[in-house]
């Protein structure tokens, strides 16, 4: 559990982050979102002191920061940035065994771990052997994640770790983290100025402006009823309600299969809302048949219901 | 095999220009005694028309495989410039018989501008032709080797009527000596340039305005010319030396050693700090972030990660320095500091040109060697890492 009591900091007369308060629980996904200079960067940093705060509290278990040791603190919580940051020098195995070795791990136990993490992540037991830059961009950021999880610490904060991949590649490693947190139980804090990024991996979201916090809570929440203006257009104005469709699985929203439902376009159980309505716009239906991985029919969506859904909600 | 079908124009022009001077420049001077200035002769006039010939065949036919270069024809021109380079001293041996009178015991052969020019042609189509044919580096040097070989063989057995061969011959204890106090004395202030550097370097990394001064100083340091540098020195040390006596001992006077080494350093210290300080700035910042996110100490940060990036750039200032100390610790010869510069400066003043050669020759040869081996050291490093 991470949290933070009136936290500013100040660098000469600019004031980053102002008085920000905000409490992470264990195992929540944390994403805080906003323009460039709005201090999320900074609060993130804070968190494993690699900036010090200026004033108010930060704490750990409900321990101050300030009583760890710098580096014992920073092992005991993952940290991957944007450029993954991976020693050019380094294997891609010792790159990713770096803090059990600050940790003293012993080899076998360092070598195990490492195994067992490229494993988690996908990564070919080969690649141990190979240099970072004779990676890809996903796989680089794979092995940037398998570091900052080597130690199994409770905590992963994580500064843009996808913003200078493809969008495909993104949408994957998106995925895998939300997979790998739902699995691992880990407490995340996520930088981005993605909002569609945000309102995907989000179980809490913050949004920050111009040094503070506007308006945090689920991203349903956030959609539905936007503290004001700037956070409306972040969000994404008028495009809301597709970006809120987009959060909704198909599953959730899907009736009975009707005996008539034989022959209407399909769509998967897994897709989400938005794409079923634009499956809808494509096909000039207000009905879809929706069907498993196999293409065998698990019940029906029609228009209807989502707007009535969407009226109650 | 890449058929190239246009001509190869850096082989045509630079066997073309070979077989001018062949044909054209006087390739030996023939002397009497030391004292007196030798008569200039041609490859004709040494060895007679028909090993002439031959010669320029053999270089006319680089110039025509160059013209029309496929990877077989440039194969054939490698084997024809390194045959060439060996045929070089075989064939001074035989003029050097040759032009010499029997009768006169004293007489000398000096090697001409011809021979010299058509060297450095010769080693520059090797180079070219290593470029082309993509030849790694330790083939061209165990080559290089071959060749050096059948020089030095050539050299000590037949060519001692060779003007350069007897002024070595009459001081051989003390061109050794000379070029290991030369080696000597260029290590002694790269090594301390390079501790000196880093401190700076780190310092500098710290303090803001320590950078614009030490950058100011160095850089005004280095428009001195190095002569009067010397110059400058002489005085405070030779106090210093009468002053302090453990000092005084060791040496330190207004002239030798110290005074040069000193100056080296002086010299030595812009490329040194400068390489250093944007070697270890120019590190990447996110991996150095990372480092610290991962709970890496300073100490750790630095000789794990920042030192290590940052030491093929800093090789490169190493390298720089080096080469810039070879060349002048020959200067530092005119203030007794000994090394091969002595024999440059006694040879300018007895006109003696081949006592001149016996000390530029090995400064230009340990230059080359240094420049290839920690330009080779540093590619090698960097190759590894290439992001």
């Amino acid at each position: 559990m991470i949290e933070l009591f009136d936290v500013t900091r100040r660098f000469g007369d600019e004031t980053a982050v102002d008085r920000i308060s905000l409490r992470v629980e264990r195992g929540e996904f944390c994403v805080l979102v906003g323009t460039s200079g709005c201090g999320k960067s900074t609060t993130l940093r804070m968190i494993n002191r690699l900036i010090e705060h200026s004033e108010g509290e930060i704490h750990l278990d409900g321990q101050p920061i300030r009583d760890f040791q710098e580096d014992q603190l920073r092992r005991r919580i993952g940290y991957a940035i944007q450029s993954t940051g991976l020693f050019p020098h380094w294997t891609v195995g010792r790159n990713i065994g770096l803090v059990p070795r600050l940790l003293q791990w012993s080899g076998s136990r360092i070598q195990e771990r490492v195994e067992a993490l490229m494993d988690l992540l996908g990564l070919p037991p080969e690649f141990a052997h190979k240099y970072p830059h004779q990676l890809s961009g996903g796989q680089a950021q794979r092995v940037g994640v398998a570091r900052a999880l080597a130690a199994d610490p409770e905590i992963l904060l994580m500064d843009e770790p996808f913003g200078a991949l493809d969008p495909i590649t993104r949408q994957t490693l998106q995925g895998e983290l939300r997979d790998l947190q739902a699995r691992l139980g880990k407490t995340i804090v996520f930088v981005t100025h993605d909002m569609d990024e945000a309102l995907t991996l989000a179980d809490r979201l913050v949004v920050m402006h111009e040094g503070r916090i506007v308006q945090q809570g689920r991203p349903t929440e956030l959609l539905r009823a936007p503290a004001n203006d700037f956070v409306a257009s972040l969000l994404g104005g008028d495009d809301r309600g597709l970006k809120e469709a987009a959060l909704i699985r198909v599953e959730e929203r899907m009736l009975p299969v009707a005996p008539e439902a034989e022959g209407m376009p399909m769509v998967r159980r897994h897709a989400t809302v938005n794409q079923a309505l634009s499956l809808m716009l494509w096909h000039h239906t207000r009905h879809l048949l929706v069907v498993d991985e196999d293409d065998s029919p698990v019940g029906q969506l029609s228009l209807d219901v989502l707007m009535h859904k969407a009226r109650h909600e | 095999m890449s058929r190239d079908a246009r001509p190869n124009r850096v082989l045509v022009s630079l066997m073309s220009l070979g077989l001018l001077t062949w044909l054209g420049l006087d390739a030996l001077s023939v002397a009497p005694n030391r004292l007196v200035q030798g008569t200039p002769l041609s490859p004709v006039e040494a060895l007679g028309w028909m090993v002439t010939l031959l010669g320029a065949m053999f270089m006319a036919c680089v110039v025509w495989l160059a013209w029309r270069p496929s990877s077989a024809r440039l194969w054939t021109a490698l084997g024809l410039v390194t045959g060439l380079l060996v045929a070089m001293p075989l064939w001074l041996s035989g003029a050097v018989v040759a032009v010499l009178d029997p009768d006169m015991p004293q007489a000398r052969v000096g090697i001409g501008p011809g021979l010299w020019v058509l060297l450095f042609l010769w080693l520059l189509v090797l180079v070219e032709l290593r470029i082309r044919l993509r030849l790694r580096r330790v083939w061209v040097w165990s080559l290089l080797l071959f060749v050096i070989a059948i020089w030095g063989m050539a050299l000590s057995q037949w060519l001692t009527p060779l003007a350069l061969v007897q002024e070595y011959q009459a001081r051989s204890e003390q061109f050794l000596e000379a070029v290991l106090y030369h080696l000597a004395l260029v290590g002694a202030a790269v090594g301390a340039s390079l501790l000196i550097g880093l401190g700076m370097a780190l310092a500098m990394r710290r303090f803001d305005g320590l950078r614009r001064l030490g950058f100011g100083v160095l850089n005004s340091l280095q428009t001195i010319p190095s002569l009067a540098l010397f110059g400058l020195l002489l005085a405070p040390l030779a106090w210093l030396g009468n002053q302090v006596q453990w000092l005084g001992a060791l040496g330190v006077s207004g002239i030798g050693w110290a005074p040069a080494w000193l100056a080296l350093v002086a010299y030595s210290l812009l490329p040194m700090v400068r390489n250093t300080y944007v070697a270890l700035e120019g590190v990447d910042p996110g991996v150095i972030e990372s480092a610290r996110g991962m709970g890496m100490s300073p100490v750790q940060v630095f000789f794990q990660v920042r030192l290590p990036l940052a030491l093929p750039v800093m090789l490169e200032g190493i390298r720089i320095t080096t080469v810039q100390a070879i060349g002048l610790t020959a200067v530092a010869a005119l203030i007794g500091a000994g090394g091969l510069g002595t024999f440059i400066f006694q040879g300018l003043g007895q006109a003696a040109m081949d006592l001149v050669l016996l000390g530029a020759l090995p400064i230009i040869a340990m230059a080359l060697v240094a420049d290839a081996l920690l330009g080779a050291l540093a590619e090698r490093m960097r190759r590894r890492e290439a992001a």
